[in-house]
């Protein structure tokens, strides 16, 4: 791409955003503020509650809950999706099962995990874990049998252990397709955090949401929903930047 | 290696299988393409077990890979996310070696090789020639007394290929080893081989085994000996007799 062709792209780009911001605006000086609130009053608002602490307390609390959630997922995935690869019978009898969870919308079992565990901070890392672990352990198993059999054969060959095969060739080869589960997992586990925020005991940016909707504070709601918002713009673009950082020998066709 | 078979299921790859191979000697093994000579390497590596018969190396049955046996691979089995240096590095790595001693060794095989001034290099920035010769260091640097070589440069194209294969006889005359050359190419089993087993058949067997009596060392001029065009023919005629055969009934 040309210098030329760069600059008209960033310039559509921010021409973009104004035209957004605009938009917000207008549209917020035109409606109820029982419903849209205007830009300005959403970046005042964003800045009182930045003022009184208010909002890194819960950017906090909902972090903390993200992070436990994701760290959890990613400890549990990643090693078990490779021992889900390597053996075969494991693989056979859980498959079904792990489609199935995959499949299925796991805001539906918020309910069930609700009666189960009442209303404490376990049950709600419980459900970004289980928003964000399938990716996880989806892309690494499907990585990790696609190793081609040759290497395993090369590792065998000069007389490898078991463990020393999984820490030169499984693990290596498998890392960058794990990556895109997490990159993946990021995405979901900030869904799950909201959904776990909103439904099971209210904390964190979800409460926020809750609380400005309850009480017709439009521009409090807005701000809670804008940090978020740019948070997972965040969190995908340092997700994308790991993911290629890992996968520099995919250049490689076998 | 005697009465050696091996079947996968219904499929009977070879059977029968007869041979020995004397120390620092070199057997070409020549056969058409799927007719198991990988399945015997890996056989005779102990990476997969045979049927029936049994295959000894310096009086012991081998069941799994054994100290002192390497092998270089027809899809070179290079790890594309270790550098050269590493690649050639991970026998030894394996075999237990010290750091200084790795520092200490796999440059002069990185040399031998002539890859020297790609340690860096990651096998998908390096040409298929290249890469061999990175599959070749790492065998050679654990130094093996027996080689096993699955087509090592069928892989390549055809000018690479050339000049591998005086690299190789190069680097076999600086440290001579058993080894068992597997090809499909003719030329090749002849230049490399002190005997040319052709393997033939369904199921495979043993159905000759051709003394190849050309002077060593062998380099470009062994090429243009009239001894080296017979014994080519003689493979050539044995490796194609059936061929040609059945390509007549085809055209009657
Ligand atoms: N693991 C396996 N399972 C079943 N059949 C196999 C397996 N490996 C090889 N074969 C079959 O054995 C035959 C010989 O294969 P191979 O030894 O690779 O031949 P070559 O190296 O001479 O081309 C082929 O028909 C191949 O399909
Ligand atoms: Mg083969």
């Amino acid at each position: 791409m040309g210098s030329e062709a760069r600059w008209a792209r960033y310039a559509t780009v921010i021409v973009s955003l104004l035209v957004g911001a605009a938009v917000w605006e207008v549209a917020g000086r035109y409606t109820s503020d029982a419903f849209w609130a205007t830009l300005s009053s959403t970046l005042r608002s964003l800045f009182d509650l930045l003022h009184s602490g208010v909002l890194m307390r819960q950017v906090a609390s909902s972090f903390q809950l993200y992070l436990s959630g994701l760290s959890l997922a990613i400890l549990v995935g990643a090693p078990a999706g490779m021992l889900l690869a390597r053996v075969r019978w494991l693989r056979v009898a859980l498959e079904n099962y792990i489609m199935m969870l995959y499949a299925t919308p796991m805001v539906a079992l918020i309910p069930f995990i609700l009666s189960m565990m009442g209303f404490g901070f376990a049950p709600k890392v419980l459900v970004v874990f289980l928003f964000a672990v399938f990716p996880i352990l989806y892309n690494t198993v499907e990585g990790a049998r696609s190793i081609r059999p040759e290497l395993i054969e090369v590792a065998q060959s000069f007389r490898s252990s078991e463990w020393r095969l999984w820490f030169d060739v499984m693990i290596p080869y498998t890392l960058p397709f794990t990556m895109t589960g997490i990159r993946q997992a990021i995405a979901r586990g900030l869904v799950g955090m909201v959904a776990a925020e909103f439904f099971l005991s209210p904390s964190g940016l979800g409460q926020m949401i809750m609380m400005g909707s309850q009480n017709f504070d439009t521009a409090g709601m807005l701000a809670a929903i804008l940090i978020i918002v740019l948070l997972g713009v965040g969190l995908m673009d340092l997700g994308r930047y790991i993911e290629n950082r890992f996968a520099a020998w995919r250049g490689y066709k076998p | 290696m005697s009465g050696a078979g091996k079947r996968f299921s219904k499929l009977q790859v070879f059977s029968d299988v007869e041979l020995e191979v004397g120390e620092r000697e070199v057997l070409a093994i020549i056969g058409p393409s799927g007719c198991g000579k990988t399945t015997l390497l890996r056989c005779m590596n102990g990476l997969i077990p045979l049927t029936e018969g049994e295959i000894t190396m310096e009086g012991e049955a081998i069941t799994s890979p054994r100290e002192g046996v390497a092998m270089v691979f027809q899809h070179f089995g290079l790890f594309p996310w270790k550098t050269v240096f590493n690649n050639v590095a991970y026998g030894l790595k394996l075999a237990g070696a010290t750091r200084a001693q790795i520092d200490e060794k796999i440059p002069e095989y990185i040399k031998l090789v002539g890859l020297s001034g790609f340690e860096h290099y990651y096998p998908y920035q390096i040409s298929g020639g290249m890469q061999q010769r990175c599959g070749l260091a790492r065998a050679l640097a654990v130094e093996p007394r027996v080689l096993l070589m699955d087509e090592p440069f069928g892989a390549v194209d055809a000018q690479t290929r050339e000049i591998l294969q005086f690299e190789m006889l190069r680097i076999w005359e600086s440290r001579p080893t058993t080894m068992v050359f597997v090809t499909h190419a003719i030329d090749e089993a002849v230049l490399m081989g002190d005997r040319v087993l052709v393997l033939k058949g369904r199921p495979s067997t043993v159905h000759e085994i051709v003394e190849v009596d050309l002077p060593r060392p062998r380099n470009r001029a062994t090429l243009l000996l009239p001894r080296f065009a017979e014994l080519r023919e003689h493979v050539w005629n044995t490796l194609m007799a059936d061929a040609r055969q059945a390509e007549l009934e085809v055209i009657r």
